[in-house]
């Protein structure tokens, strides 16, 4: 989890809205970095900022739905609040697939703008915390063995230390070697918490045979 | 050779009604109908002959017949005289066949006499070198047939085929008679009775001949049965007074020379009342009696010698003859023109009561209405019998006082009126607008002014009315597009109202907390006002546009004029994603024009050229140019070029035609209405294909002639 402190970004080419959003986000204590077009934006983005993107969406040259595509091809993850004076509905049905977490129709007032900025801002945050929790599954299961990852991979499929050990052609004894291993690399707690871990980061679990079936 | 043929016809047939008349209306006819013509023409040419061949036989009878004997010479030689008609009845080219027709006749009734006959065939030629003369000379200033209702007709006559031909012939005549050695006399003394006895002859035959020709057919058509019978009267009368005059013993020598003025009342009364026709018949009868009279020894002229009693009664005949011929024509003349003129009168008159605008004459002096048509008492609603004596303004029929004087005051040399607005009210009050044209005319002589009130009260309501509806159609048209733009200008209102809001909400914020920046605090309400007054703008040029309302021309900044349309459009065109590119020419003149229609046309433009390329789809290349430039001929052209798909011709062709339309929800109106505003502000609006793709709309407009003095 980043240490730094959320920040706003604002994206409009109109200069007097621009300034407006600005005072009204610095007034209720937002850090606010505003620009007024999408390339501007571009060339100043930190992605590994925390924070969210209040985002116009009609604009000369690159527009807000064509930004929101270009940060995402970028791998880059943002929460984007779409802000517009003509809200259509196939725009914002389009905005709202594309991942956006709300749609602001011009004139919006204060206590929608920081409701809207506030659940981005979270959105925000719980993927970066998301991001960070993975990061950390991958680093620990980075230093299994290629035995223990199989092992893990079996026990992810529920299945019995027995049935582990036909599987690998190995003895049950030495499968619950392994499983102690992985669950002390992987600082698990418990077998529920290993297998939730596992799935965090998607790892595909093994399925046994039903030869004792 | 055609017309030629059609021309000589007409001369031939002196007169003749039907010949004339068929060659003036197929003046160019084809081969068929002239060859039809020609074999009727030849038909008539040997009938002539004949008629000639034996009428100069009985001519050289009658001749023999008045001569007072043992004077040799006739005092009336017909026989010259009738081949002298006829050679003015037909073509000169076949004139020949007249004198060959005549020479039998001639020898016939010479050759038996004793009469040697070189000096026989002498004769023939003198009788006809006289027709010859007289003939060609007649044809040479008269051209068409030969009238006796004309003074300058009879006169060319009298002139040269009576004076000049009798008196040329005659020196022919004296000189083959010396030349064969027939007499013994001078040659003065042989002349002088050939001379006065042709011209009597042909002063007598001559007419007779023509107007019976010519008039006969005419005059049993037209004339009423009672002129017939007095004509009738009229010779039975005059035959009976020369009887009396000239026939009869006891008329000798010693009777009052007052009864020689007998015939004359008669001859004058033909004259007046019976034309050339009858006065050269008439004279026929004196002349033809009097000779005969006196040829058989009655009658007053039986004085002294044959010679001299023929001479003076050739003279007295002469001198009775000329005048009454002049006098006949001159009175026929006159007739004739009467005819015409009242035949003018009455046009004018039919004219005056069935136009279809009502018409009044106006006398200058006093304003009275002197006559007025029957379009007039329909439209006023008074009769005639109302309103003759009386003035249009006692009638209380102008609406504005100031119409009677200038109807009244219009000056006679350079004074009329041409299409003046002017309204009138009728009886039962209804009011018209009417154009009122006058002139000034004399009117039996009084100067009076003849004034036309032409109604157009319809049309101007019709007018009107459709001037109306275009106005609201456009401003339909209108609406319609800034319908089209809604989203956009919502927008366009969106982004002050936005600003305005966070301002104020921040100013809100930034007081409740226990820090305020004054400064701060200062640009935020200053922000607010501006982003109002931007706001104010919007919607002012919005009511503008929706407003309806006449146009009103002035002077228009073209460069402004695009700036305005394109900040109206600016949210559309960012929604779509289109870039503008404007390239207007400095120093572009100002241009006369009504502000919010040049406006609706360029938006129009825009918004249409707009929605061709969203339709193109191809984001890349949207680029929409608006170029200005100066137009051939003082004045501006404006271009709106777009990058949308390529227009088919027949798509360009009918582009501005109303209710044509490629859009699926397009009324097809808003070119239409373009290219009639641009036509109403006197400029050109067409539509040409790019080179690359999409197409280009130009407008051309006149530069404001006042502005750039």
């Amino acid at each position: 989890v980043s240490a730094l402190a959320p920040i706003v970004f604002l994206v409009d080419d109109d200069a007097a809205v621009l300034r407006a959003v600005t005072r009204l986000l610095q007034t209720n204590g937002y850090e606010v970095r505003a620009f007024d077009s999408s390339q501007a934006f571009m060339d100043a983005h930190d992605p590994e900022r925390p924070g969210c993107l209040l985002l116009d969406v009609a604009m000369p040259g690159v527009g807000g739905l064509e930004l929101q595509q270009r940060i995402a091809a970028a791998g880059m993850e943002r929460a984007i609040v779409f802000i517009t004076g003509q809200g259509d509905i196939p725009t914002s049905v389009r905005a709202m697939k594309a991942g956006a977490v709300d749609f602001l129709t011009k004139p919006f007032d204060r206590a929608q703008l920081i409701a809207a900025v506030e659940s981005a801002i979270e959105q925000d945050r719980s993927m970066r915390r998301k991001r960070a929790e993975r990061r950390s599954i991958e680093e620990r299961v980075a230093t299994l063995t290629w035995r223990e990852r199989q092992v893990f991979e079996h026990v992810l499929g529920g299945q019995l230390n027995k049935q582990i050990a036909a599987a690998l052609g190995t003895a049950e004894k030495t499968v619950k070697t392994y499983r102690g291993r992985v669950m002390r690399k992987m600082q698990a707690a418990s077998l529920a918490d290993l297998v939730r871990m596992g799935e965090r980061i998607g790892v595909t679990p093994a399925r046994g045979r039903s030869a004792d079936r | 050779v055609a017309r030629q043929d059609g021309v000589q016809i007409t001369a031939w047939d002196a007169g003749g009604v039907d010949a004339k008349s068929s060659a003036r209306s197929r003046p160019d006819t084809g081969i068929e109908s002239n060859s039809a013509q020609s074999t009727v023409g030849r038909i008539r040419l040997l009938i002539t002959a004949a008629i000639l061949c034996v009428a100069y036989y009985l001519g050289v009878q009658v001749g023999f017949a008045l001569t007072l004997w043992p004077h040799p010479i006739s005092t009336l030689w017909p026989p010259n005289s009738l081949l002298l008609a006829a050679l003015l009845l037909i073509p000169q080219r076949y004139w020949w066949i007249l004198f060959l027709a005549a020479l039998p006749a001639h020898l016939a009734a010479q050759l038996g006499s004793g009469i040697p006959l070189t000096m026989v065939l002498g004769w023939f030629v003198s009788n006809c070198s006289e027709a010859l003369i007289g003939a060609f000379c007649v044809r040479r200033f008269v051209s068409g047939p030969l009238r006796f209702d004309s003074f300058r007709h009879v006169s060319i006559f009298l002139l040269f085929g009576v004076l000049l031909a009798a008196l040329l012939s005659s020196f022919i005549d004296a000189a083959m008679v010396t030349l064969v050695g027939w007499a013994d006399q001078t040659y003065w003394r042989l002349w002088q009775p050939r001379f006065f006895s042709n011209f009597l002859a042909s002063l007598t035959v001559v007419p007779v001949v023509l107007t019976w020709v010519a008039g006969s057919k005419e005059w049993v058509r037209r004339a009423q049965r009672w002129q017939h019978v007095e004509l009738g009267l009229l010779l039975a009368a005059l035959l009976a007074v020369c009887l009396l005059v000239f026939n009869r013993q006891e008329m000798g020598p010693g009777t009052a020379p007052a009864l020689l003025y007998l015939p004359l009342p008669f001859l004058l009364w033909a004259a007046v009342r019976h034309g050339p026709l009858g006065t050269s018949t008439s004279l026929a009868v004196v002349v033809f009696l009097a000779i005969w009279g006196t040829a058989h020894g009655q009658g007053p002229f039986v004085i002294s010698s044959p010679e001299d009693n023929a001479r003076s009664l050739q003279l007295f005949l002469i001198a009775i003859g000329v005048p009454m011929l002049l006098l006949a024509a001159v009175i026929e003349e006159r007739r004739q023109t009467e005819e015409a003129l009242q035949a003018s009168e009455q046009r004018s008159d039919n004219i005056f009561r069935s136009s279809p605008d009502p018409i009044a004459i106006i006398r200058r002096l006093d304003g009275a209405l002197i006559d007025v048509n029957d379009r007039w008492e329909a439209m006023f609603g008074f009769s005639r019998a109302e309103a003759v004596g009386r003035t249009m303004q006692d009638l209380q029929l102008y609406a504005d006082e100031g119409t009677h004087d200038i109807v009244t005051r219009l000056a006679s040399d350079s004074g009329r009126l041409r299409d003046l607005s002017t309204d009138v009210r009728d009886r039962h009050g209804g009011m018209h607008t009417t154009l009122l044209t006058a002139e000034v005319a004399d009117v039996g002589n009084e100067s009076c002014v003849i004034a036309m009130f032409r109604d157009v009260t319809e049309q101007r309501r019709a007018e009107r009315e459709a001037f109306e509806q275009r106005q609201e159609l456009a401003h339909l048209s209108r609406v319609a597009t800034i319908g089209e733009l809604s989203g956009a200008l919502a927008h366009e209102l969106n982004q002050p109202l936005t600003a305005i809001l966070g301002n104020a909400q921040a100013a809100q914020a930034s007081l409740a907390g226990d820090r305020f920046d004054v400064v701060e605090l200062r640009e935020i309400l200053q922000d607010i006002v501006q982003q109002d007054v931007r706001a104010g703008e919007v919607i002012r040029r919005l009511r503008q546009l929706l407003k309806r309302g006449e146009a009103q021309f002035q002077s228009l900044d073209v460069v402004q004029l695009v700036r305005e349309v394109l900040e109206l459009a600016h949210s559309d065109l960012v929604a779509r994603n289109i870039k503008v590119d404007v390239r207007l020419s400095p120093g572009l003149p100002a241009v006369r024009g009504d502000r919010i229609e040049l406006q609706q046309v360029l938006l129009n433009l825009i918004v249409n050229a707009c929605e061709s390329m969203s339709a193109a789809d191809e984001p890349a290349t949207r680029t929409l140019t608006i170029r200005g430039q100066a137009a051939a001929g003082n004045g501006v052209q404006l271009s709106i070029i777009d990058q949308g798909p390529t227009i088919s011709p027949e798509h360009m062709a009918r582009m501005f035609e109303p209710f044509f339309t490629t859009k699926r929800h397009g009324l097809g109106l808003g070119l239409s209405i373009c290219k009639r505003i641009v036509t109403a502000h006197g400029g050109r609006i067409w539509a040409t294909a790019n080179r690359g793709r999409g197409a280009a709309v130009h407008v051309v407009l006149s530069a404001d002639p006042e502005a750039q003095s």
